[in-house]
Order: C-alpha cells, then sequence, then structure tokens
C-alpha cells in the first residue's frame, strides 16, 4: 500500500456512503494527492519529504472524512420528498390509465396506445436523472414504474 | 481560531465563486486552491482537503455542476463550472460583503479609498 493509499484510507474510515458517491469522492482526493506529491518531487523533494508536506497542506483526514460525510450523507428535505412522492404518484396515474371509468382493465395493447402512459413512463425516468444526477435513481423509479405497471394489468383484481 | 482564520473559512464559498465566475472555464480542486495561493500571494492558504466539502456543498446547492473528464481506468479529474444560479448568489453575496466591509470599516475607524 503506497503512503496515499493510506492517507486515504484515513480518509474513507470517517465516510460512510453509497459506493458510488464514496468512490468518486476519494477518486478526487487521490487525483489532488497524486498531483500535490508530484509537484513537491519536481521541487527536489524525496518521497517521504514530498508526502510529508502534502499530508501537512492537506489537513487532518478526520476531519476532512467527517465533513465529507456531513456534506453527503442523507438528503434534503426536497430531495426526500421528491423520491418518496414519484412512486405514490406513478402508482395514482397509472391506476387512472390503466382502469376503464366502468372499473375494468385495459389490456397492454390499449394500455400501451396512450400517450398519457408513454408520457408518464417518460416523466418517471427524466425527473429523477435530472434530480438526482444518478442513472442508478432513475432505474429504480423506472423499475417500479414497470412493477406498478404490470400488477395493474396482470392483476386487474388489484382495484385499491 | 484567529480572526484571519474565522474571515477565511467564512469567505471561501464566496472567493470560490468569484474564481470561477472571473476565469469562466471548468477548474478542478487542486488547481482552484493553486489559483487562490498564488492570487492572495500565499496569505488564502488553508487546509487543501477542507475545499472538497465546499466544492461539494456548492454543488448540492447547484451553485456549482461538474464533470469528469479522463477515461475510465486512466486518470480521472472532477472539473466544477459556475452555474446561473451561483453567479447571481454571488452577486447577492459579492453586496452583503461590501455592506458588511464598510459598517466594520466604519466601527474599526479604518479608513477606505472610497
Amino acid at each position: 500500500m503506497s503512503d496515499v493509499d493510506a492517507l486515504m484510507d484515513r480518509v474513507r474510515a470517517q465516510m460512510d456512503l453509497d459506493g458510488e458517491t464514496e468512490q468518486e469522492v476519494l477518486a478526487e482526493i487521490r487525483d489532488h494527492l497524486e498531483e500535490a506529491v508530484a509537484e513537491a518531487r519536481a521541487d527536489g523533494l524525496d518521497e517521504g519529504e514530498a508526502l510529508a508536506r502534502v499530508a501537512a497542506r492537506f489537513g487532518l483526514e478526520e476531519e476532512i472524512g467527517h465533513e465529507l460525510q456531513a456534506t453527503h450523507a442523507g438528503w434534503g428535505t426536497a430531495d426526500a420528498v421528491i423520491a418518496a412522492a414519484l412512486p405514490v404518484i406513478c402508482a395514482l396515474i397509472l391506476r387512472w390509465l390503466a382502469f376503464a371509468p366502468d372499473g375494468t382493465a385495459l389490456g397492454w395493447p390499449q394500455l400501451l396506445s396512450r400517450p398519457a402512459f408513454w408520457a408518464v413512463a417518460l416523466a418517471a425516468l427524466i425527473i429523477p436523472l435530472l434530480r438526482f444526477e444518478r442513472w442508478r435513481y432513475a432505474l429504480v423509479t423506472w423499475a417500479i414504474f414497470w412493477g406498478l405497471t404490470v400488477i395493474f394489468v396482470a392483476l386487474p383484481a388489484l382495484r385499491w | 481560531m484567529t480572526i484571519r482564520e474565522q474571515m477565511r473559512k467564512g469567505t471561501t464559498t464566496v472567493i470560490i465563486l468569484n474564481l470561477l465566475a472571473e476565469l469562466d472555464r471548468p477548474m478542478y480542486g487542486y488547481e482552484i486552491i493553486k489559483e487562490l495561493e498564488s492570487r492572495s500571494e500565499g496569505y488564502f492558504r488553508f487546509k487543501e482537503g477542507l475545499i472538497y466539502p465546499r466544492l461539494h456543498e456548492l454543488e448540492r446547492q447547484g451553485l456549482l455542476r461538474s464533470e469528469w473528464h479522463g477515461e475510465e481506468g486512466s486518470r480521472r479529474r472532477k472539473f466544477y463550472r459556475i452555474t446561473d444560479k451561483g453567479r447571481r448568489r454571488l452577486d447577492a453575496e459579492l453586496r452583503s460583503w461590501q455592506v458588511f466591509a464598510e459598517n466594520v470599516n466604519r466601527l474599526l475607524g479604518v479608513e477606505t479609498a472610497s
């Protein structure tokens, strides 16, 4: 393990983020440390001296890891409301789309021919993508949307 | 914490926004640090790692936008660019700063150029 890795491990020890976020944060810090070490070496320092200088300028790894954790941990209130509301809104709109006024369920051909259905499907993908800037969140909402669609069409008895 | 450290901490956000607005190009974290140090002739030297929580917070607030450059598996670098919302916030912060500085100077009896 290089000394840069050891330094990063001390930052990582303070964080408990989702894998993708943590990977991005650490990649950014690694880039910083490697450039700073290279610069110190170019100034004539040996590897140990270079790393000592970089570590001193970088700051306490525990403090930085703690602040990064505080910045990234949890969603804001608005994000949480959107994340919770999207599947609920999808379910309500789908219920309206998938059932005729007399309560009988539409089949796949009728449902898939409705532009409103595709508008909702697109919104279920695009809104979380734009809001959270994570394909993973968009795909989860998309999966929930299609799961609900299958349930409504395949199990029409579920007219709740 | 000294007054200098407190002031530096309190002004980091507006200084980052101002730098990115002025240069009007994407910059990465280490580059921002070096530029701030250079422009302040070493006065604005802070714990470098602490810039990342600030940058990420600004991004979460929509004041900055980031993008990664470089291929997967090779060296990748995250660049930040100020958004329109960031520019509006910067204008508001600069106005607040001007009023604040004028009032503090008046209280301290410090004469300013204006």
